[in-house]
């Protein structure tokens, strides 16, 4: 099961109106289609990692050089990536828009999303990210463009959850 | 025979282009001695931490292709996140060198009267050879003084991803360490790339600021 198409179209929409022009990511299950359609944007550079923590660094790396950088991951690697948006942001302050997919929300139906979705929002507490957690596909788009917004702000990461009308058409 | 790291970072620092840009280690003694050595010219970002060195300066050579990325890194950091190597590999930008101080030991935590704590490339680990098998198209393990004047020139003239590691023997200078912290050092390292590259990273907008002026009058 992948994001519906017409979130696939609120993401992209959402990443190009946050004039987000660097993208890394993970790809899961769900977003899978966001990466392909990103990688193919000739507006957003897309750098592919084999672990969030990695793709982490490298957007606030981006940052540093003007990027308006998005880290486009599962909610697992939120915990892989924790170490480095502790050490850089908590650290230094370095914003990147973090876009995630919310396994284990109500309504996951694999028993290995559940501890995902224990995890993430007290580990994104922790961190002290902001997020919202987008479960209707109209507030998609903008939510990013408020993710982005304040992560530029408060310079230091926010995050977008995506769940529940984006991925399931029940 | 292993080489002097306070002295091999002082030829680095003569030998680094004018225009280039530095992603550096934040803490410990190849930062503190890299500081002393350029006298805090503020193109270095001493920015990175374990881990995460190599890529951050892998994002910011993306970022910025046109121009020359230098990192400095350790061992122990470089043994952390091993994954950067595989983006590295994957992404090959041509203006990115990465310099590794490789002393095969945790130097930066002190020591005691059995010695340094070792790091795996003490033993049986070959980082330049790993940094090879994930891609990295120029790869190089350097054990003596000649050797490594002849990679910077290399590195400095030409546009090919690589991956210099550098064999260094264990041992502090007396350098001080740096009075700064990341936020400091961020900002340090962000207004210079604003001027540099007459771009806008963060604060008021340019065109917010002349929005501003437009109202005084």
């Amino acid at each position: 099961m992948a994001m519906t198409a017409a979130a696939l179209d609120a993401a992209h929409d959402g990443l190009r109106a946050a004039g987000i022009d660097f993208v890394s990511g993970l790809p899961d299950g769900w977003q899978r289609p966001l990466h392909e359609r990103v990688e193919l944007d000739p507006e957003i550079r897309y750098v592919p990692v084999c672990n969030e923590g990695v793709g982490f660094s490298i957007c606030a790396g981006a940052w540093l050089g003007g990027k308006k950088p998005a880290l486009i991951m599962e909610n697992s690697g939120i915990r892989v990536a924790s170490e480095y948006i502790a050490r850089i942001s908590l650290g230094t302050g370095v914003p990147v828009t973090l876009l995630c997919s919310y396994r284990g929300d109500v309504g996951e139906t694999e028993h290995w999303g559940i501890p995902h979705g224990i995890v993430a929002e007290p580990l994104l507490q922790a961190l002290r990210i902001k997020y919202l957690i987008v479960r209707h596909v109209e507030d998609l788009a903008k939510s990013i463009v408020r993710a982005k917004r304040i992560a530029e702000a408060q310079l230091h990461p926010a995050a977008v959850l995506v769940s529940g009308d984006c991925v399931w058409e029940d | 025979m292993a080489l002097d790291r306070y002295e091999w970072l002082g030829r680095l620092a003569g030998r680094i282009p004018d225009d280039a840009l530095v992603m550096s280690t934040y803490i410990g003694a190849v930062s503190f001695e890299w500081a002393h050595h350029t006298e805090e010219h503020h193109r270095s970002a001493h920015l990175g931490q374990m881990g995460d060195v190599i890529g951050l300066a892998l994002g910011l050579a993306l970022a910025l292709p046109h121009r020359k990325v230098v990192c400095l890194d350790g061992d122990g950091s470089v043994l952390m996140e091993l994954g950067q190597l595989v983006a590295m590999g994957e992404q090959q930008p041509g203006n990115l060198v990465v310099f590794v101080v490789d002393n095969g030991v945790y130097e930066s935590i002190g020591w005691s009267s059995q010695g340094r704590r070792p790091t795996a490339t003490a033993g049986r680990v070959d980082l330049a050879a790993i940094a090879a098998g994930c891609g990295v198209p120029y790869t190089v393990d350097v054990t003596a003084e000649d050797e490594l004047d002849a990679e910077m020139e290399l590195a400095f003239s030409r546009d090919v991803c690589s991956f210099i590691n550098v064999r260094t023997r264990p041992g502090h200078s007396h350098v001080r360490p740096r009075r700064t912290d990341g936020i400091e050092d961020k900002y340090r390292f962000v207004r210079y790339v604003e001027r540099l590259e007459g771009i806008w990273i963060t604060g008021v907008p340019p065109q917010d600021i002349a929005l501003m002026k437009g109202r005084e009058h």
